[in-house]
């Protein structure tokens, strides 16, 4: 399975390259861009609404998505991977938010999948090892840290609503969040310079 | 506040979940140009990304990467690759590999147009209901809409039709059920459905309808559907 994965990187030229003809609305670039990232937009998806048939339609809707806004993207320092990612988990939680009945959002979620947000970010972070690694910091983490990150960005929850989730005093939840994100970024230090 | 206070809240902020008041505060920070907060938003952005990769690996369908391409009016076969690449490729692999591949392929596609004859069909039969109810002589119609909106339209004799937006899908365990009310009666069950996750939904009771109906009203109920209300109907359409 990685084989065509990795002649879609040779084959590509680079992500400048592949972004540019995404621009021109050349559908092969939108293929090889599935290549690169469907899988790991899918597992994301996945995590997020835990059926695999939605899962399918929130990865279609992001690609489309992507490929309807790409012309707002920086060809020269844009890194697609996180933008890809930000508007994948954007739509599942969304899906997740409303079909749970509560409160949408929308906006708030909208400023954070930008195109021009991810500019002067590494082109390759999310094939390089670099997700190994957090994987491997995640799970250095104790079990509530753990699970208020997640809840944080799987599925989309305020400390507040943690706190409800929870039923944890909102103090000891932020003290979670606080301790995860220092030990994250202590432990990723030299992938992400503080 | 200080960017020392607000260096818990960046990751937070960078995937919509700040709270108040350091949402405002990191807003107007960046409004203003604060450049510490920009690479410090950028930091936050990348450790989020990686989050977000991290995630389990799982392998969608084979036939996602053709539906996705299909959406963009582009058909194709395989992987995508170059004409160099692809003839290298098709080099190294044997023969006995493609004709296996192809026969896998056609079975594959034989089961998934089986399948899509199929939902069309029972689609095609559900609009033809619909559209037989609309165009009915004695079909009345009435509205409903505060939140999910739409209508309904009730033939006596062919049954009812409710069209609905705005109407998140049911959460897991529940359904949405229709009722017809008669003056009165009690209500009497007319069908489960579910919504789309655009918030869109179509649903026909075909069939006679129940005398002296005066009411369409909607509930939530368990999966399973309920013979009377479990819950206050949301949706209320009284008809003329």
């Amino acid at each position: 399975m990685l084989l065509p994965l990795i002649l879609a990187i040779i084959a590509s030229g680079g992500e400048r390259e592949l972004i540019e003809r995404l621009q021109r609305r050349d559908p092969q670039a939108l293929a090889e861009l599935y290549d690169r990232y469907g899988r790991i937009v899918y597992s994301l998806i996945l995590r997020v609404v835990r059926d695999g048939g939605i899962a399918e339609d929130l990865v279609q809707e992001t690609f489309l998505r992507v490929w309807n806004r790409v012309q707002g993207f920086d060809s020269e320092k844009g890194a697609i991977g996180p933008w890809l990612l930000a508007v994948a988990r954007n739509r599942a939680i969304d899906y997740l938010r409303s079909a749970g009945g509560r409160e949408r959002n929308a906006l708030e979620f909208e400023e954070t999948d930008h195109p021009a947000l991810y500019s002067d970010m590494e082109h390759d972070l999310l094939i390089s090892d670099k997700a190994r690694r957090v994987k491997a910091a995640m799970a250095k983490l104790s079990p509530n840290q753990r699970q208020v990150i997640e809840l944080a960005y799987f599925e989309g929850l305020s400390q507040t609503e943690m706190a409800e989730r929870m039923g944890e005093p909102l103090g000891t939840v932020k003290t979670w969040v606080r301790t995860a994100l220092k030990n994250l970024r202590d432990d990723l230090g030299a992938v992400v310079p503080a | 506040m200080t960017h020392d206070e607000l260096q818990d809240h960046y990751e937070l902020y960078a995937i919509g979940v700040a709270g108040e008041p350091e949402r405002d505060e990191i807003r107007e920070h960046l409004a203003r140009g604060c450049e510490v907060c920009m690479k410090e938003m950028n930091r936050a952005r990348e450790l989020t990304a990686l989050l977000g990769s991290a995630a389990a690996p799982a392998e969608p369908s084979r036939k996602l990467r053709r539906r996705i391409l299909a959406s963009v009016g582009f058909e194709q076969r395989g992987f995508g690759w170059s004409p160099v690449l692809a003839g290298a490729a098709t080099l190294a692999l044997a023969a006995a590999v493609y004709f296996g591949g192809r026969e896998r392929e056609f079975a594959e596609d034989a089961v998934r147009l089986r399948d899509q004859v199929r939902r069309q069909t029972i689609e095609l039969t559900r609009l033809s209901e619909a559209f037989a109810i609309i165009s009915g002589p004695s079909t009345t119609e009435a509205a409903f809409g505060q939140g999910p909106k739409g209508k309904v339209y009730v033939d006596p004799q062919r049954g009812v039709l409710l069209i609905a937006s705005n109407l998140p899908p049911a959460p897991a365990g529940k359904i949405y059920e229709m009722w017809v009310i008669p003056k009165g009666g009690k209500p009497v069950p007319a069908g489960l459905f579910q919504s789309e996750p655009t918030g869109a939904a179509l649903h026909v009771q075909p069939g006679p309808v129940v005398a002296d109906a005066n009411i369409v009203a909607v509930t939530v109920e368990p999966e399973s559907g309920s013979q009377q209300p479990t819950s206050a109907p949301f949706m209320v359409a009284t008809l003329q």
